[in-house]
């Protein structure tokens, strides 16, 4: 069975600075692994690699096996669900924003899974008159919350969250740990600067500022 | 009708005493803009001037090929101005320009002088010419106003950017919030004057068909045809411009070339 992501050698330089260097990292299907360092060591461009926002200098990414080009990114960017520290959710209530992505023709057979918003609302503590709210009135967790609810609607086995839970109360955070804990059939790449907050994930990558960096778990 | 009073070199130069108003006004309130306007005038007598050398030489001559060129140098005076002004690259944005800048002012051109006038000679030069360049000069403006939109609404909502691409959406459908946007910028002064068009001034292409000597019945005609013309041909180069530069702007994963920007650093 092939990865589900997978990074190799991976070097990254914004205006000849260097970024990553010897980047390598891979995560089994449904493994979970917390990726930790310094501000500004480039955790953020290493989930923004695997979305292909970002393209290496030098090394490859995989996603499920298949490498990410310019060719295979618009295909694999379907199997990867992205949640960023302060979501934007566009303009609209939050029910639009949620049923945003399913107008994409991607996600044209998913439309189904937006009968499952009433319940994954009230798992991470959201209230259902939020929905027709416009999204400029709602707090920061509440966005975050949002983007992550629309994030699971569409199904896919590997999560890249960055700092989901920067802007969420203690139970709130737990809500969503909870709920990634028991996801065992997907994968995640966790940024986060509460780590304990993720106690269950074993696997920690630590990711040093500019210094050539390998995974060896 | 009377045929329309020529305008002596004496007469002309008696316009000129009309810029004692805006002159003493500028001095009289210290106004920084005189260079600017003295300028402003001489380039504008000096330009018009060669223009109407250059027009009596093709108007008498009326060859094909010779008013294609003079509308393609058009063209292509109107593509600089309009990458210039958007703040973008020359190198990755003017050739998709040309191209809707060219598409824009052909079509609706083409089928004014050959559906509307039922021209045999569909350049013939006292028609493709004006008419071409009233059509030019509105997609001028409205490309200028549509790409620069476009481009400067996705910079700094770029996260709600790449959120879409990252949801799964392709780039004609990440891009389609910020092209409806830009085409309703691009496009709502056309609208606007067709709502008031007659009530507030009277157009320009009616203007010069009643001193032309035609009567106002047939210079209504003409505007209500040069107005669709042009609606039809602004909505036509905004919506190319956007779409053909979006092949050089963006690169193949997607995401917008910071190198497209002038005030940008390359990676």
């Amino acid at each position: 069975m092939s990865k589900a992501m997978e990074a190799k050698n991976v070097e990254i330089r914004f205006g000849g600075q260097v970024v990553l260097q010897g980047f390598s990292l891979s995560l089994e299907p449904g493994e979970k692994a917390l990726l930790t360092g310094p501000s500004g060591c480039g955790k953020s461009t290493v989930l923004r690699c695997f979305l292909g926002f970002v393209v290496p200098d030098a090394g490859s990414v995989s996603i499920e096996g298949a490498e990410l080009t310019a060719d295979t990114v618009w295909r694999l960017r379907q199997h990867v669900a992205y949640v960023g520290q302060e979501p934007d959710l566009g303009a609209g209530t939050a029910a639009q924003a949620v049923e945003r992505p399913f107008h994409y023709r991607a996600n044209a057979g998913l439309r189904r899974n937006l009968d499952r918003i009433p319940e994954l609302f009230e798992r991470f503590h959201l209230g259902q008159d939020l929905l027709h709210k416009d999204v400029g009135s709602l707090s920061g967790g509440e966005k975050q919350r949002i983007a992550l609810v629309s994030a699971i609607l569409l199904d896919r086995k590997i999560f890249l969250l960055d700092e989901v839970t920067s802007a969420l109360d203690k139970v709130s955070k737990q809500a969503v740990a909870d709920y990634f804990r028991e996801r065992d059939d997907a994968a995640a790449l966790i940024v986060a600067h509460d780590p304990e907050v993720f106690s269950f994930v074993r696997r920690v990558v630590e990711l040093p500022c500019h210094t050539r960096t390998r995974d060896t778990a | 009708m009377n045929e329309i009073v020529d305008i002596g070199a004496w007469e002309l130069a008696a316009a000129y005493l009309l810029l004692a108003f805006p002159f003493a006004i500028i001095l009289w309130y210290r106004v920084p803009m005189l260079g600017e306007t003295v300028t402003s005038l001489i380039r504008m007598t000096v330009q018009l001037l060669l223009v109407g050398l250059y027009l009596q030489v093709i108007f008498r001559l009326n060859i094909l090929w010779l008013n294609a060129a003079w509308l393609v140098v058009m063209v292509v005076v109107a593509d600089v101005s309009i990458v210039r002004s958007c703040g973008l690259r020359f190198r990755q944005i003017a050739w998709p320009v040309f191209l809707a800048l060219t598409a824009g002012t052909a079509i609706p051109l083409t089928l004014f002088t050959g559906l509307i006038l039922r021209r045999t000679n569909l350049l013939d030069a006292q028609y493709a010419i004006p008419i071409g360049g009233m059509i030019l000069g509105n997609c001028l403006r409205a490309d200028i106003v549509g790409i620069r939109t476009f481009y400067e609404s996705i910079r700094p909502t770029e996260k709600a950017f790449l959120q879409s691409l990252a949801e799964g959406a392709s780039l004609p459908e990440a891009i389609r919030p910020y092209v409806r946007k830009a085409t309703q910028a691009a496009l709502a002064p056309t609208v606007a004057t067709m709502a008031t068009i007659g009530l507030v001034s009277l157009p320009g292409m009616m203007t010069g068909v009643i001193l032309g000597g035609a009567s106002p019945a047939t210079a209504i005609k003409y505007q209500i045809a040069i107005m669709i013309s042009i609606f039809s041909g602004t909505a036509i180069t905004v919506a190319l411009g956007i779409r053909l530069t979006t092949r050089s702007s963006f690169t193949a994963y997607g995401t917008l070339d910071p190198t497209t920007f002038r005030d940008r650093p390359k990676k």
